[in-house]
């Protein structure tokens, strides 16, 4: 195989398309650790991200980085927005799985409202730095760079922070961290902030390559799920392992086999991970009660 | 013998004129309220929602049209109302909008749906209830004299502008070996194999044909297996211009000069914003129509600058086709001359009037329907445009006419 023609690309953009899916995994991961809620917002924040930073960068002709600071704050208000209508209402019956309904339901009303409100059409994305050509063009290692950064900072902050550590013991335990004292509802409350934060940012840094588009919310969600289930559920790491995995796999069969058989292959990939192992790459098979 | 004598009381005489007149009023008085009657056309408009470009272009020619006709005193002292609906492009919306029209509003003919999907729902139903029906949508069996004898087509039909392209690519830029894609939609997939079909036909060698899914990041792995196999045009059948401004980019990137002939989507004015510089955007020549183009003097033909100048500064070109409001203000004024001539809103006047017509001089096209061809442009006036030398909707010839 012919490295400068052929693997260079596929590793530049299988790495660019996998650390977004990764990011978008990471999302529905922290909402998930807080409130035991598998959020379809996730890719929606995803679109917004790239959405958002055109809107506020290009559009309005605001400068980098306070379009990326209002970008990353609007994302997170919309994650808080989701803890409050689609998933506060339903977690009381968290074994009927009604929030299926309601994130996904709100999903498609952010996605409806981007649609009317911006263009159904693809709209550029803004240069943020100008750096790099071809294979090493900015829009490939930028979403990369966002998802070492992401998980770099989620795992210093679980392990030296206090609110870091209180996330962690409300995702282990919820009513043992509640009788502890720890203010559940607000660690959750903040968790969206957090997911919505990371979504955005997965968007905000892939938005060169997917450009600011409302159907990318939709795609996000999909692919985005698929790390969360490769990596194990609630998994961070496996989730980063199982986005660039799949990125890879997935531009490999794009070259290899056509855009088609790229998803017939990558579907192909994950039934058998999955028939493999159940509970995904990274995750571990809990104790049921019989 | 008893004889009944019946006498009528001045009272009942008076109460059964009343009566009388009461009730017959409305028979007397008919001819002269169908005098007065509006004629409302029903615009059935995608004018929201992913395809809603179209639509809003036509809109701006309906509008137009429909404001210019009343101003001048209306048909025949009847003012155009028009009966739009928004059908977001959704067939079922547009189902329910043309049951509506039909059955509440009244109208007397319908122009649209403007997009395939839409008219493949709404065809027969107009059908039944015997509306005439102008549409512009490509899809082959949307014209069918036998089955829709009230349905007339008044743009190309998908097998028009593949056969304009297909002649644009063998005769003008003589490539013989060719790529053609499509995208993974219904459309995109379904054109592409029409076209592949009828390129091979033709004796030409199709050295690559796939559906390309059109949010892929990275158009590099097709735009490289496309060149390896040494195609010497890439036919392109896509309403995505995400697609096409990424398939343009990667072309650049491998600095490779192979034209891009095809949908008319690839000159969107999308485009520009999306192309890493404007040199990606040369050599891509698209679907375009002969009264829309600029010859090489930089001259449309006289009918369309004349249209140009009297309606400047009342309708917005700067984000549109020309074609399209072209086409709106066209509908517009043959269901008006429909009326004039034969002197009846009746749907069966209006049918016969369209298919009497031989060579209609529209602003968009020269229209020619009979009661057994209802696909009324002329393939001859579809041409090819470099798609990026829009102005006022209106694209430059491409090389070679």
């Amino acid at each position: 195989m012919d490295f400068g023609a052929t693997l260079l690309p596929i590793l530049a953009s299988g790495l660019a398309v996998g650390a977004i899916y990764a990011l978008i995994g990471v999302t529905y991961n922290t909402m998930y650790s807080t409130s035991r809620v598998m959020s379809f917002t996730s890719g929606q924040l995803g679109m917004l991200g790239g959405v958002l930073g055109s809107l506020f960068i290009l559009r309005l002709g605001m400068p980098l980085i306070v379009g990326f600071v209002l970008t990353i704050m609007a994302c997170a208000i919309v994650g808080v927005v989701t803890e409050f209508i689609a998933v506060r209402p339903v977690l009381k019956s968290l074994d009927q799985h009604l929030y299926v309904l309601s994130t996904l339901a709100l999903a498609l009303m952010i996605q409806q409202f981007t649609a009317i409100e911006w263009s159904t059409e693809p709209q550029p994305f803004p240069r943020l730095f100008g750096l790099g050509s071809g294979s090493f063009d900015e829009k490939f290692w930028l979403p990369v760079a966002a998802c070492a950064f992401t998980i770099g900072a989620l795992e210093l902050m679980q392990r030296h922070t206090l609110v870091g550590r209180a996330f962690l013991a409300v995702s282990e335990d919820n009513f043992a961290a509640r009788s502890l004292g720890l203010p559940e509802r607000n660690l959750r409350i903040a968790s969206y902030a957090l997911a919505g934060a990371i979504g955005g940012l997965a968007g905000f840094a892939g938005g060169e390559l997917m450009l600011a588009f409302f159907a990318n919310g939709g795609q996000y969600n999909f692919y985005g799920f698929v790390p969360v289930a490769l990596g194990g559920l609630g998994n961070n790491r496996g989730s980063i392992v199982g986005g660039l995995a799949l990125g890879l796999f997935q531009q490999a069969a794009n070259f290899l086999v056509g855009g088609v058989f790229a998803s017939v292959a990558v579907f192909i990939a994950f039934i058998i991970v999955l028939l493999a192992a159940p509970q995904g790459l990274f995750g571990t098979s809990t104790a049921r009660r019989v | 013998m008893t004889i009944l004598r019946r006498t009528i009381s001045r009272r009942a005489f008076t109460a059964g004129s009343a009566g009388t007149l009461a009730l017959g009023a409305p028979l007397l008085s008919r001819p002269a309220l169908a005098q007065a009657e509006p004629l409302r056309i029903g615009w059935l408009a995608a004018l929201t929602g992913p395809s809603s470009a179209p639509a809003v272009g036509f809109n701006r020619g309906v509008v137009y049209a429909v404001e210019a006709i009343n101003a001048g005193g209306g048909v025949k002292g009847r003012k155009i109302e028009l009966v739009t609906r928004d059908t977001q492009g959704d067939p079922t919306k547009a189902v329910n909008a043309t049951q509506e029209m039909i059955s509440a509003a009244k109208v007397h003919a319908i122009w649209g749906p403007t997009n395939s999907g839409e008219a493949l729902a709404t065809t027969p139903i107009m059908a039944r209830f015997k509306m005439p029906n102008l549409h512009p949508c490509v899809v082959n069996s949307l014209i069918d004299t036998a089955k829709y004898p009230n349905a007339f087509r008044m743009a190309p039909s998908n097998s028009q502008w593949d056969d304009a392209v297909r002649g644009y690519v063998l005769k003008i830029v003589k490539a013989k070996k060719v790529a053609v894609i499509g995208d993974t939609t219904g459309y995109g997939t379904t054109a592409a194999g029409d076209s592949v079909t009828a390129f091979k036909k033709d004796g030409a060698d199709v050295v690559y044909t796939a559906q390309i899914d059109s949010t892929q990041p990275d158009m590099m792995p097709d735009m490289l297996r496309m060149k390896n196999a040494g195609a010497e045009a890439i036919v392109m059948w896509s309403v995505s211009t995400g697609m096409a401004a990424r398939m343009f980019n990667a072309r650049a990137a491998l600095n490779w000069d192979v034209p891009f002939v095809g949908h008319p989507s690839l000159g969107s004015g999308e485009v520009a914003g999306l192309i890493e510089k404007p040199a990606n955007w040369e050599k891509v020549y698209v679907i375009n129509y002969r009264s829309c183009s600029f010859d090489a003097a930089g001259k449309l033909p006289t009918r369309t600058q004349e249209f140009l100048d009297k309606s400047k500064g009342k309708i917005d070109l700067t984000n549109t086709l020309l074609w399209w409001v072209a086409s709106g203000v066209d509908v517009i004024e043959i269901f008006a001359k429909a009326v004039t001539e034969t002197g009846s809103s009746n749907s069966e006047d209006i049918i016969k009037f369209l298919n009497a017509q031989t060579k209609y001089p529209g602003l968009f096209g020269t229209y020619t329907w009979n009661t057994g061809e209802h696909n009324g442009f002329p393939t001859e006036e579809i041409v090819m445009g470099a798609a990026n030398s829009s102005k006022d909707g209106a694209l430059k010839l491409a090389p070679g006419y």
